[in-house]
């Protein structure tokens, strides 16, 4: 029996002990109803005796079969590895792709061998696999059936099965909430991890502060001073942080400005959405649009003023879609802001004879600059990690140039590129991108942090 | 000024001034209405492109060619059609030639050109669906090449445009409903791509990301909210929840590379793995939204509820929970829709492999809709543009019916305390 079946084997045991366990605490609610009146009534409702059995029948038996899900692969190779059919070659790969043919074969993935080898090792394969089948279905039952049955034991009027069931309960949401420190450290430990082994083939030094990237000809050469990150850095600022802020901040912050102190509720109540839809728009339908629509007409463009060096992967067409994007993070940031500034500033502004827009930019706009700060750096942080856009708008040659027509390459994009072709895992080449994937997760954390704190302050300053 | 030194604000220097004022003050409101309009423009002329492209992709284009079987049969064994083995004993049987023999009869010397290459796949199916046409003569629609596709939607070559105008004088061209582009999977040949297996690949990757994401989000909301102690621990724990809320999706892809792939060595290119990696990135907004609709159910219910002698578990699964139920769906179902449109971290587990059959399970090699658009929008053929934009429509259409159908649980279903 394979590993599921027995899960399901194991759970319908508990579906059983749920059942029995309840029927006899409802007989047992029920005699004491009659009997003794109120003051004799056990402790907690039948259901509860019910959820008390099946939780001791499954959770110890599933805990086992995780584990020996886990572990039994390797315990059945090494059973085949011991017995005589298993004469192999010792070149780790050859040996591993007749150890899963065999597999497949053993398990009928396969319909026929392609290696004599594979076939003679196939019949090992299904003996140890169905012994230690055979061990795992035994050791589940015992397990689900002596729990099930100690449990059932303690089936008694005043048994306190609430409160058991309830620390289950809570040990349960104890442990949903530590995955979300559990992916936290998975992330800084895989980075952190593949990081180190690169840095110990390249200077981290190199790394942070070269001018040149080509990491293709790095690995052709197996030289280690072509991964200067310089060039991506600045392509990555130049698109994120300028390019898409320079479109991004004016409209969203003006957008934000209309719709919170001159639309009327009905323009507001539409076009509120129609903004938040701008976000909501996958990034890979932008950089397609970029890519397709913007990008040509770009270059046509700058081809026709005359600008030298107009590329048709240019700096411009990523920074501008990436900015249409990030037009609503800052509008609803700053919405936000505005909108928390105590209105007592706002009337005595206008009851001193200002306009309305010298209110709102001599008083409104400084009094929420805070806000507006944190929501630009929040947004910033969401452009820098950006991957679509740039993958399919901007290009991979690694320059470091301020015009915007020429093309440069970002981070993300070299990540993707270096990440998506057939290398081995070891390379410099493919740990490289972790490394920039260390860079861009230390940078996007220190911008939420700074955002994140400038809003809270200002906040905590009006309230 | 007048004599007693104060200002004259009926003077012509103030009223100019004041002028100059208003003036300001309506050019600061035009340029609001102009940002305003100028991101609805955006966002229109974004919409319209794709569906101004992609509506096209719907569609194909047909030519009729007319096969005599009777005069030159195929070469095949009447007995292999009926059981599974008919596609093999069709694709023996020289389809192809024939097809390109009637279409240079009836066209004339390009008239094999005319037909996509794939086309005989067309008369395959219909013969495999009736083997009586085998018997006489018959005519058949088959796909257009490119070329004449592209004519016929009014793009491409004038070479082809003349041919498409020709076949259309002679009643032998038509434009259809492309069933196969919503029933097919990919295919290097733009007229025989479609979009079901990357659909397939999206609903298997949807389903292990809400199994995982929403219980684990919800039941660490449901802690956060109501029972974590002020501690340490829990600190960390929002410090955690908050970060992984704005990390760059990419990263999560690296992750699932390092750890799914590397580590545990789950399958490359499957539905499971994408699943685990996008509920990860998933959790965080459903924790977010789910503490927001908990945190809005007044404590009265609560104290009400303790009140009464339940214990602290029983009132918030049967009080709070039901209570902030709507607020927290509306919150799953955005999340889920920003994973349905997230490429990025796919690309890096390998989802992003040539897949032209459907997934059949959850380790089955798949790929899913944003990563077949990215695909194709890498494609020279000029075909693949329309496919490109259509997918686009079919994705956005999923997207607008899951936000609409948050918008709607908002308006139906949430109170205000």
């Amino acid at each position: 029996m394979s590993v599921a079946a027995i899960a399901f084997l194991v759970i319908g045991l508990g579906l059983i002990g749920w059942l029995s366990a309840r029927t006899r605490a409802a007989r047992f609610a029920a005699a004491a109803d009659t009997a003794a009146g109120a003051a004799g009534r056990p402790h907690s409702l039948p259901f509860y005796h019910g959820w008390y059995v099946a939780l001791w029948a499954t959770v110890p038996a599933l805990l086992f079969l995780a584990v020996w899900g886990w572990t039994s692969p390797a315990l059945v190779t090494g059973a085949v590895l011991d017995t005589p059919a298993a004469a192999l070659p010792e070149s780790g790969i050859e040996r591993g792709a007749l150890l899963a043919e065999a597999r497949a074969l053993a398990q009928g993935k396969l319909a026929g061998a392609f290696n004599d080898e594979a076939a003679a090792l196939a019949p090992a394969y299904r003996a140890a696999q169905a012994r230690f089948d055979g061990i795992a279905t035994v050791l589940a039952l015992i397990l689900a059936f002596a729990g099930g049955a100690y449990a059932f034991t303690r089936v008694r009027p005043d048994f306190r099965a609430r409160t058991r069931v309830e620390r289950a309960v809570m040990a349960t949401l104890l442990v949903a909430s530590l995955i979300a420190i559990l992916t936290t450290v998975g992330i800084v430990a895989s980075l952190l991890f593949e990081s180190w082994r690169f840095f110990s083939m390249v200077s981290p030094v190199d790394f942070l502060f070269g001018l040149r990237w080509s990491p293709q000809s790095a690995v052709i050469a197996g030289q280690t001073n072509q991964f200067g990150a310089i060039p991506l850095f600045w392509g990555t600022i130049f698109i994120g942080a300028i390019i898409a802020m320079v479109v991004a901040i004016p409209l969203g912050l003006m957008s934000a400005v209309y719709l919170t102190q001159y639309a009327g509720p009905r323009l507001r109540a539409w076009m509120k959405p129609a903004l938040e839809m701008l976000a909501g728009v996958p990034t890979v339908v932008y950089g397609y649009f970029a890519a397709l629509t913007v990008a040509p007409a770009l270059r046509d463009f700058a081809a026709a003023v005359g600008i030298p060096g107009a590329s048709s992967e240019s700096a411009l067409a990523a920074g501008v879609v990436m900015g249409i994007m990030i037009i609503p993070f800052v509008s609803s940031m700053a919405d936000d802001s505005i909108t928390a500034v105590p209105a007592a500033m706002r009337d005595g502004s206008l009851a001193m004879g200002a306009t309305q827009s010298e209110t709102i930019r001599k008083v409104l706009i400084p009094a929420a600059l805070p806000g507006v700060v944190g929501g630009v750096l929040l947004a910033v942080s969401r452009a820098i990690g950006e991957t679509m856009i740039v993958v399919m708008a901007a290009g991979l040659a690694a320059n470091l140039t301020a015009n915007p027509f020429a093309s440069v390459t970002t981070v993300t994009t070299q990540i993707v590129q270096l990440l998506t072709g057939d290398q081995e895992f070891d390379s410099a080449k493919t740990l490289a991108a972790f490394a920039l994937g260390l860079v861009l997760f230390v940078i996007t954390l220190l911008l939420n942090i700074v955002a994140l704190r400038v809003v809270k302050k200002y906040r905590e300053a009006y309230e | 000024m007048n004599r007693l030194g104060l200002t004259d604000w009926n003077g012509p220097v103030m009223r100019r001034r004041l002028a100059r004022r208003y003036a300001a003050e309506r050019r600061f409101r035009l340029l609001g209405l102009g940002a305003v309009l100028l991101s609805a423009a955006f966002l229109a002329f974004l919409l319209v492109s794709m569906i101004g492209q992609g509506a096209t992709g719907f569609l194909r284009t047909e030519v009729r060619v007319t096969l005599d079987f009777k005069a030159a049969p195929l070469l095949i064994d009447r007995a292999a059609l009926a059981g599974r083995g008919a596609d093999l004993a069709l694709a023996n049987a020289g389809i192809p030639a024939h097809l390109n023999a009637a279409a240079t009869t009836a066209y004339g010397g390009e008239g094999a050109g005319y037909l996509s290459e794939n086309s005989w796949l067309d008369v395959r199916d219909a013969v495999r669906d009736d083997p009586a046409l085998l018997d006489g003569k018959a005519s058949f629609w088959v796909a257009a090449a490119t070329a004449i596709d592209l004519a016929a939607k009014g793009h491409g070559t004038a070479e082809a445009k003349a041919a498409y105008a020709k076949l259309k004088q002679a009643g032998a061209v038509r434009k259809t409903f492309n069933a196969g582009f919503l029933t097919r999977s990919n295919s290097n040949d733009p007229t025989r791509a479609g979009i079901w297996g990357a659909f397939k690949g999206s609903l298997l990757t949807m389903i292990v990301t809400l199994l995982l994401a929403f219980p684990i989000g919800v039941l660490s909301a449901v802690y956060l909210e109501e029972y974590a102690p002020r501690n340490r621990m829990t600190d960390l724990i929002e410090v955690s929840i908050n970060n992984l809320a704005a990390v760059p999706s990419i990263i999560f892809g690296l992750l699932g590379l390092a750890v799914f792939l590397n580590t545990w060595q789950l399958p490359r290119s499957a539905a499971l793995v994408g699943g685990l990696t996008l509920a990860l990135m998933t959790m965080p907004v459903i924790v977010i939204a789910a503490r927001n609709a908990i945190k809005s159910v007044p404590p009265s219910i609560r104290d009400a509820a303790l009140g009464v002698g339940a214990s602290p578990v029983q009132v918030v699964f049967h009080h709070v929970l039901p209570l902030a139920l709507p607020g927290i769906l509306t919150g799953t179902i955005i999340g889920m829709a920003r994973a349905l449109g997230e490429t990025a971290p796919l690309l890096m587990i390998g989802m992003r492999a040539f897949i032209a059959t459907p997934p059949d399970g959850f380790t089955d090699p798949a790929t899913v809709l944003p990563v077949q658009i990215f695909l194709w929008s890498d494609e020279v053929s000029r075909g693949f543009v329309e496919k490109t934009s259509a997918a686009i429509v079919v994705l956005l259409a999923f997207l607008l019916a899951m936000n609409g159908l948050a918008i709607y649980l908002r308006n139906r279903f949430e109170r205000r305390w």
